[in-house]
């Protein structure tokens, strides 16, 4: 019975090519628009790693060393405060960490060619923490030493996506040999640096370790306040300089209350050696709390959501008007099929097929149309290139959509076909 | 083979009702070939879709092969309906761009057949109404009469119990309706009961049985009374009156 069913579907079709033509592309402009608005949002919403956003924190301190100039806790902190925070057992990991920038190339290359990169400097546990995947080596294990991990992207430019690692990089001039090479890695959000409207760059090109690139002097890249004047991150120890970020991973509530006990005791002491005055604010926020915090889901394109899933309500009034029409020319052939006995069951089902067919053909040509919206959004709004993706959760969605709204569709002029007087249309 | 008892069709508008078939009583003994004639508007036609379960009636009772059709649901009616009635219509009502061979199909696919089966049923009752050799055509490439013999193929194709007709020959000139009488007469020898409406009075008197439909019931009459003051004006009709 269903190939027969898929038989009649593809006869009705061209039966009317003209009208499902129109009811395909009124279906797969509405799921286009929609599927796409949902990729930004998804990007934008999404959990960059569900399987511990809920063990991972970021730490706020309230140490500012007067009462001006603001009285609010800080998402940087001194290198007193990180090392602290790197000196407590509690967290199963823990990762300080700030971002600069550094050229590299390829030190035994002919070639002079240098490439602009991201640098995270880090302790070593950031790799643990963040999950970073890797393709060669692994992480450093201290936070000095003369070694970095390399990002999939760098290792394509410099090595041609080889194994690397115990090659030796050029970084502004000082050798440093690789011990990693991470897979393709994209976190949307990128979770660990959700601030400075940085949510959605890419991860970083090299990670190196905290007490080299300081010693190095590698320059912060990223925001800091200090109430001090100070030459170069490498005086930056002992000194009221905020840069560095903290995350640590707290398995469960105990740990969680022991950490928080850990930081507000450490401001406590601080406060009664009088180096602040302010109240004791010290804050932990998971990954998905720390992200709601900064805000980094546009209203704009929020909005725009709610007004594409309106359009795609009148497209299924359009389609389904259209359906209509059609289900009312072949008024006939139902009567028929029913005098001969097609129970509204059998008849339903064709239908039914028709209308998964038809959906399931909208469903390709929206995700070919929402992949277009995108690419033509990133032409105009260069910033969205790393929102703007359609991954295979939105693939499948995108399709379901189309299943649904198809079906959806046809259900009113189904329903009135099944209303039909079988004899009325047989003379 | 088909028992009706009091069996009342009421058309309700807004404005009229209209008792298109009112206490119709009948039984059609199986192998019977009934003419079924009457007045424009009588009612005919009614109970032909009423017999063939494609319309539903408001009182009374109706056994067809001894099923009581009362309260059954649409999956059975249809099946019924698939398995047990034959239906053959004026205008034919074979689906344009479907083969000769799809249109007798068509019926069989409700059934659940395989492809085997069908094939066998459909070559069969083409063979039987003359037209084996045209199965690839399309209606639309055959004469009127060809036309409604593809509609008697496909009615024959299920093997059903009763066929009914509705002025099978109402669109044929005499040469094809005398074709199509044949055909219907041979299928009743070989054991088919057949209810026929028609306007023919010689085509009533060739069958078995005759009864008269006036005003939405069987008439006792033999001649019709040319006017019931309780019957809608396009209901009489003077010309219609046959001598039976
Ligand atoms: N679907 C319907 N809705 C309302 N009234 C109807 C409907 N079908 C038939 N009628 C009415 O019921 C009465 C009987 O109609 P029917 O078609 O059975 O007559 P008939 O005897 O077949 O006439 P004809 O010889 O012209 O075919 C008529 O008055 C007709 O107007
Ligand atoms: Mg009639």
């Amino acid at each position: 019975m269903f190939s027969y069913n898929l038989k009649l579907a593809l006869l009705s079709f061209k039966r009317a090519p003209s009208l499902y033509f129109l009811v395909l592309l009124t279906l797969s402009i509405g799921v286009g628009l929609l599927c796409a608005n949902l990729a930004l949002v998804n990007s934008m919403a999404g959990d960059p790693i569900p399987e511990k956003s809920d063990q991972l924190f970021h730490v706020s301190m309230n140490t500012w060393p007067n009462d001006t100039p603001q009285a609010e806790p800080f998402h940087i902190l001194r290198y007193r405060e990180a090392m602290k925070i790197m000196a407590s057992d509690i967290p199963k990991n823990a990762t300080v960490f700030y971002a600069s920038n550094v050229y590299a190339r390829d030190s035994q290359s002919k070639s002079l060619q240098r490439f602009d990169s991201a640098v995270r400097a880090t302790t070593p546990g950031f790799f643990a923490l963040t999950k970073a995947p890797f393709a060669y080596g692994n992480g450093f294990a201290k936070s000095s030493g003369m070694e970095v991990v390399i990002g999939d992207e760098l290792n394509k430019k410099i090595f041609a996506g080889k194994n690397s690692v115990g090659q030796t990089l050029e970084l502004d001039g000082e050798l440093l040999t690789i011990v990693g090479v991470l897979k393709p890695w994209s976190l949307r959000p990128l979770f660990y640096h959700a601030t400075e409207g940085r949510a959605f760059n890419l991860t970083d090109d090299i990670y190196a370790p905290l007490e080299t690139a300081i010693d190095l002097g590698w320059s912060i890249h990223a925001r800091s306040a200090s109430t001090v004047r100070y030459k170069g991150v490498q005086y930056t120890r002992d000194r009221d300089v905020f840069y560095l970020q903290a995350w640590v991973e707290l398995e469960n509530k105990n740990q969680q209350q022991a950490f928080q006990q850990y930081l507000d005791a450490y401001s406590q002491t601080l406060k009664d050696a009088g180096e602040h005055p302010l109240d004791i604010r010290n804050e932990l926020r998971d990954v998905n709390a720390w992200l709601l915090e900064q805000k980094i889901v546009d209203q704009k394109v929020l909005a725009f959501t709610l007004a594409s899933i309106l359009f795609l309500c009148v497209c299924v009034f359009n389609a389904s008007s259209l359906l209509l029409s059609r289900f009312h020319s072949a008024k006939f052939e139902f009567g028929l099929r029913r005098a001969v006995g097609a129970s509204n069951k059998q008849m339903l089902m064709q239908g039914l097929t028709e209308s998964v067919l038809l959906g399931a053909i909208a469903g390709l040509i929206s995700l070919i149309l929402s992949w277009l919206f995108l690419k033509l959004s990133t032409e105009f709004l260069p910033d969205l290139a790393n929102i703007a993706v359609l991954d295979s959760k939105l693939l499948v969605l995108g399709m379901l959509l189309a299943l649904i709204t198809s079906v959806s569709s046809a259900l009113y002029p189904l329903y009135r076909a099944s209303r039909y007087t079988i004899s009325a249309e047989l003379k | 083979m088909l028992i009706m008892n009091n069996v009342s069709r009421i058309y309700r508008s807004d404005t009229i009702q209209t008792h298109a078939l009112r206490d119709f009583s009948l039984e059609v003994k199986a192998g019977e070939f009934v003419a079924v004639t009457g007045p424009s508007g009588s009612g005919k036609s009614t109970f032909l879709n009423v017999a063939g379960l494609l319309d539903s009636f408001d009182q009374g009772e109706y056994k067809l092969d001894g099923v009581s059709v009362h309260g059954l649901q649409d999956d059975e009616l249809s099946r019924l309906r698939n398995e047990k009635i034959g239906f053959i219509f004026q205008s034919y009502n074979l689906i344009p761009d479907y083969s000769i061979f799809d249109n007798i199909d068509m019926p069989l696919r409700y059934r659940g057949f395989n492809a085997a089966e069908r094939k066998r049923r459909v070559d069969h009752a083409l063979e039987k109404v003359g037209l084996a050799s045209r199965a690839d055509y399309l209606p639309s490439q055959l004469s009127g009469g060809q036309q409604q013999r593809v509609a008697i193929a496909r009615a024959l194709a299920g093997e059903p119990k009763i066929l009914l007709a509705d002025e099978p020959t109402g669109n044929l000139d005499s040469l094809m309706a005398r074709q199509v009488m044949e055909l219907l007469h041979n299928l009743n020898q070989e054991g088919t009961t057949i209810i026929m409406v028609t306007h023919d009075p010689d085509q009533a008197r060739e069958v078995s049985r005759n009864i008269q439909i006036i005003d939405g019931q069987i008439s006792d009459f033999k001649i019709y009374a040319p006017l019931h003051s309780d019957v809608p004006k396009d209901n009489t009709n003077v010309k219609e009156v046959l001598d039976v």
